[in-house]
């Protein structure tokens, strides 16, 4: 019994920063349907973020995300300005193809850049971990999920009561009507794309104290945010929250009760699944 | 003049390491060649179907596997090995198939991303057969004698020309695709997935019928990759990135050409090797992919039909 307690905890650890990804990817795929296979590697740019932030400021990778989030925003707007914005007329499948290029350019960057090395983030604090009703858990990872929350509150708020998030919520369930009812589709697609890109860095600054931090982990996390989002029903946020914490839970269920090595494909299995039976997401709200 | 342009290629093709003789040009022009058969392969699915597989790597590694089992195992020797190789990974192509495409569009090309990583998993931790990350080596290839003379294995040349021939092979399969009835059901389907239904053609059956096609000359690739390197392991054939890079060389190259995946294999291997000494040696930093990445967003937003699919209504061919 303690055994499976302790996976759930660790899964819904786990999954509030997927979760936290998903929603990234799901927002931008609802406003421009584009499927972001550069998204894993904006994760990337995150945890490398906190190393450097550890490393050469000697801030802590906590903080360093108040640093990190506006940054990546400002990424993400360049990034679609310049790069993104002339493709997306072209079609899903070119958009798809261009952001893969994109997501081996980025990784090679890094890669050019910080080698191949494996890296990790040690924190001071964070070498026991809590033990609150005798389960284990690991103090980096308890500040992410708190922090991730708190995120993921903030955007749920900006998308559910400002202005610009009805907005991206009405250029997501219908663009011809949202332009016709006065929406700047263009601004809002910007403001999306840079969104989705700082939610996926901050998750990454996030990761980095409990991961091993490597340029090419994007190729990994990016499969994991499919998976999630279309477990969610791709465009749906609630619906990649709930396929993010699911996707945590099942994983370290698996690990635990299945096995160790097959703990990635159990989510992968579940994955064409759910594509095959659930088109629109278990939850039935994406679109399809 | 199409004629002299053919007869002059098969020629170069044929004599190209009588010319340059250097290791690390022969090695090149392998590695061009081998990756020529791996964007035909993808270019027969992704190109004349229009289905964008993001998970060849399968086959590729499926055939490299299979190869190197039955000469390791079985002691089969890799001229069999190799198209059993093929055919097996033709023969896996089939339930994935009937299963990947009632899916569409990019809803496809996830679903292969899946499909390679569970594939990849198992091939990571069934030790019993594939002795799992480790992976396979071996050390001596079979003795062959060739016109009298044993052959070195040793040097790369032998090496050539049987990728030479497994190139031709794939082009000309593509050319004879492109011209048969599964050709124009292909097309129909590329073009409008719903009206080839509506016409009476069985769409699942003929795009099941073309990934076979394309898994069987991935497969084969991939049992010459295992020959040629003599050491392969699941992340070596299986990988993600494997996949992504068969994609770039169609894409770039020319979807729908049959030439394309040549052009593109020379334009990306190539410079990407070149890329690789220059960064390796020379700087000691690994890389070099980077110059894949930055064709395919430039191929995409400038050309998006190919560089030779651009080309060849200069030259004025349809292929």
């Amino acid at each position: 019994m303690e055994t499976f307690v302790q996976s759930i905890v660790s899964g819904i650890l786990t999954g509030s920063l997927y979760a936290m990804i998903g929603v990234g990817l799901t927002v931008i795929f609802g406003v421009m349907r584009i499927i972001n296979m550069a998204h894993g590697d904006m994760v990337m740019f995150g945890m490398y973020g906190a190393f450097l932030s550890i490393t050469f400021l000697k801030i802590d990778p906590f903080l360093s995300i108040i640093l990190w989030i506006p940054i990546a925003f400002l990424i993400g707007v360049l990034i679609y300005r310049f790069l993104l914005k002339n493709i997306v007329p072209a079609g899903e499948l070119n958009t798809l193809l261009y952001t893969a290029g994109l997501s081996l350019f980025i990784a090679n960057l890094v890669l050019l850049i910080a080698t191949g090395d494996y890296r990790t983030i040690k924190l001071k604090y964070a070498i026991m971990p809590l033990r609150p009703f005798g389960i284990a858990v690991p103090i980096p990872l308890a500040i992410a999920f708190g922090m991730a929350i708190l995120i993921t509150v903030a955007l749920y708020w900006f998308l559910v009561r400002t202005d610009t998030g009805r907005a991206i919520r009405a250029t997501s369930q219908e663009p011809e009507a949202a332009a016709l009812m006065g929406v700047n589709v263009d601004r809002t697609a910007i403001i999306t794309f840079a969104l989705g890109t700082a939610l996926a860095c901050a998750a990454g600054v996030l990761l980095a104290p409990s991961l091993y931090l490597y340029p090419t982990v994007g190729e990994i996390l990016v499969a994991k945010c499919f998976v999630i989002v279309v477990l969610g029903g791709l465009g749906s946020v609630p619906g990649a929250i709930a396929g993010g914490l699911l996707l945590g839970v099942v994983e370290s269920l698996g690990a635990v009760y299945v096995s160790v090595p097959y703990k990635d494909a159990i989510g992968f299995v579940i994955f064409l699944l759910v594509l095959l039976f659930r088109p629109s997401g278990l939850f039935g709200v994406g679109k399809s | 003049m199409k004629k002299i342009v053919i007869a002059l290629s098969l020629i170069l093709l044929f004599t190209a390491p009588l010319i340059v003789s250097a290791p690390f040009f022969v090695h090149l022009m392998i590695m061009v060649l081998m990756w020529t058969v791996l964007g035909a392969s993808w270019n027969i699915l992704g190109g004349f179907t229009g289905q964008v597989s993001f998970g060849h790597a399968t086959f590729l590694g499926a055939g490299a596997y299979t190869t190197m089992i039955l000469y390791l195992k079985l002691g089969i020797a890799p001229w069999y090995g190799i198209p059993i190789g093929g055919l097996v990974a033709a023969l896996i192509a089939l339930p994935i198939g009937f299963i990947c495409f009632r899916l569409r569009g990019p809803y496809f090309a996830l679903s292969t991303l899946a499909v390679a990583e569970i594939i990849r998993l198992v091939a990571l931790n069934w030790e019993s057969l594939t002795n799992g990350p480790v992976g396979l080596l071996i050390t001596t290839l079979p003795d062959v004698t060739f016109r009298g003379r044993s052959i070195d294995w040793e040097n790369k040349i032998p090496f050539y020309y049987i990728i030479a021939i497994i190139t031709l092979g794939s082009i000309v399969a593509t050319y004879i695709m492109s011209r048969t009835r599964l050709g124009a059901y292909s097309l129909a389907i590329r073009e409008d997935i719903d009206s080839a239904e509506a016409i009476g053609i069985n769409t699942v059956q003929a795009r099941v019928a073309a990934l076979s096609l394309s898994a069987f000359f991935a497969g084969v690739a991939g049992g010459f990759y295992a020959m040629y390197l003599r050491y392969i392991d699941p992340d070596a054939v299986f990988s993600i990135a494997l996949s992504i890079e068969m994609v770039f060389i169609a894409v770039v190259g020319g979807l729908t050409t049959v030439a394309g995946p040549l052009i593109g294999a020379i334009v990306l291997v190539a410079f990407g090797e070149i890329f690789r000494e220059i960064f390796l040696v020379h700087f000691k930093l690994v890389g070099h992919l980077i110059f894949y990445g930055l064709m395919m967003m430039i191929v995409i937003r400038y050309l998006p039909e190919g560089i030779w699919g651009r080309l060849r209504l200069r030259f004025g061919s349809q292929h």
